[in-house]
């Protein structure tokens, strides 16, 4: 499996690894080599922020926890049993610190739950016209939204909508079963979708 | 089938998870189903708005430098060198089998009481002869020099070979470490716990062997897999104790070694049972 890794905004000492398959980088970094684990880093760091971010809704919070998923990574990288599935595995680790963090800070009062008021005045409302602002607006809405789902029904979401996990990675991940986890993608859908419509009507084109 | 069932398989089929001939009865179905079709559409547009969602989070320079800065911690926290290895992967075996919670408990609980077994064995072969020999007011069962399967009782003071029996005048001798003829080495006493794990590796594998047919080929595969595994732990474990027979660690780790196969070949006859009745 080769995965070009992207060389944006990174210094040109990284030139001399445009291909690197995950397995030669797990092999490296395995043997020490930091510069190995770094490109895994670079390869995997924004994903994997993503997704924390989305489970915790905080970035100060995420940028925390994704130092700590990939500390993790590199503390147990020998424990990898399939070198095919870095990404899955990553995902994995990334899910259970984000899930620590929320079982035990509880930071109840940090989440934004989205108001159902709000979304009637929005839908009520007159949409602005401008795209940048719209746009603006419906990030604080879906991350609401996001904030306002359960636990699993945010993680399955999350890897699905937004990851664009299959099914069977997603199981791997959560460790739930796929008629479980289609039912929870179902139903996280059904509330994304009430709570997204005023920006599905005719007023905001897409 | 109901348009409510329908909306299920249309989110999957949105995802490209369905089969051909599921696909086809979709497709077929949003062609002929007005709400159907409306539903897809929307489907279609909720993806297109989730895609332009932007996250308020970035990676930046300073979270790789405080991982970096984390894994040099850990690093110099790790023994160095070939122990380090065998630790590793000894880790990486315990984690390969994940059997069942009862086993994986029975796997740690081993573990641990192998652990402080060897160790205190190991701690009482190498304590200084000079604290058990030379401070009478340790109470029984505290002194570390003494194995508790063979306690071993005062011996006499050897004499000096070429001294004979006759020269009684009393002499100066340096404290030097006292033969002991009950007290194990460290080799010695991973010799005879190796030898009774061999021996209960031998019996359960003829067991095992009598009843391979009647367990089940993916399971039987994963145990191989592991058994394979934890031969080659072991093999490289015993060059590493060979090369350095003294080495705490090694011969932990030998020993938990065999541990763990015992546990697999107990774990497979188990589950064969389970199977037939």
């Amino acid at each position: 499996m080769i995965e070009a890794i992207s060389l944006v905004g990174q210094s040109s000492g990284h030139a001399g690894t445009l291909m690197n398959s995950s397995e030669e980088l797990i092999a490296r970094a395995r043997r020490g080599d930091d510069e190995a684990f770094r490109l895994i880093f670079d390869r995997y760091g924004r994903p994997i922020i993503s997704f924390i971010y989305d489970m915790v809704g905080r970035r100060d919070l995420a940028e925390e926890l994704t130092q700590e998923t990939f500390v993790r990574a590199y503390k147990n990288l020998k424990a990898l049993r399939d070198d095919t599935k870095l990404s899955t595995w990553l995902f994995g680790i990334a899910k259970n610190v984000a899930r620590e963090s929320l079982r035990y800070k509880h930071r109840e009062t940090d989440k934004v739950g989205i108001d159902d008021d709000r979304v009637i005045e929005i839908s009520d409302a007159k949409l602005p016209p401008d795209r940048e602002l719209l746009d603006k607006e419906l990030n604080g809405v879906i991350r609401d939204a996001l904030g306002a789902l359960d636990e699993d029904k945010r993680l399955v979401f999350t890897l699905k909508i937004f990851q664009q996990r299959s099914y069977e990675e997603i199981a791997e991940i959560t460790g739930s079963s796929i008629p479980k986890l289609k039912t929870d993608l179902h139903r996280a859908r059904a509330e994304m979708r009430r709570r997204i419509r005023p920006y599905l009507g005719a007023g905001y084109e897409v | 089938m109901k348009c409510e069932e329908y909306q299920t398989l249309i989110e999957e089929y949105a995802d490209g998870m369905l089969d051909e001939r599921a696909a086809d009865r979709v497709t077929s179905h949003i062609a002929a189903c007005a709400d159907c079709a409306y539903f897809y559409k929307e489907l279609d547009r909720e993806q297109e708005l989730f895609s332009r969602y932007q996250r308020d989070v970035e990676v930046t320079p300073v979270i790789w430098a405080s991982i970096e800065s984390r894994i040099r911690e850990e690093r110099a926290k790790r023994p160095t060198g070939i122990v380090s290895r065998l630790r590793e992967q000894l880790a990486g075996i315990f984690a390969a089998p994940r059997l069942s919670p009862a086993f994986a408990a029975v796997l740690v609980m081993i573990a641990i009481g192998l652990t402080v077994f060897v160790m205190s064995r190991l701690n009482s072969t190498q304590a200084p002869d000079q604290v058990a020999t030379n401070n009478p007011s340790n109470p029984p069962g505290v002194s570390s020099s003494a194995p508790p399967k063979s306690p071993a009782p005062p011996q006499p003071e050897p004499k000096p070979e070429g001294i004979e029996n006759t020269e009684r005048k009393p002499r100066i001798v340096p404290p030097r470490k006292q033969p002991s003829n009950t007290a194990l080495t460290p080799a010695q006493l991973v010799q005879e716990a190796e030898q009774k794990y061999l021996t209960a590796i031998a019996m359960l594998s003829r067991d095992m062997n009598k009843r391979r047919s009647q367990l089940d080929p993916m399971m039987l595969a994963r145990f191989d897999a592991s058994l394979a595994e934890i031969d080659r732990t072991i093999k490289e474990t015993r060059q590493v104790v060979k090369g350095n027979p003294d080495d705490p660690i090694a011969l932990q780790y030998l020993l938990a070694a065999y541990s763990k196969k015992v546990d697999v070949l107990r774990e497979m006859t188990n589950n064969n049972n389970d199977t037939n009745n």
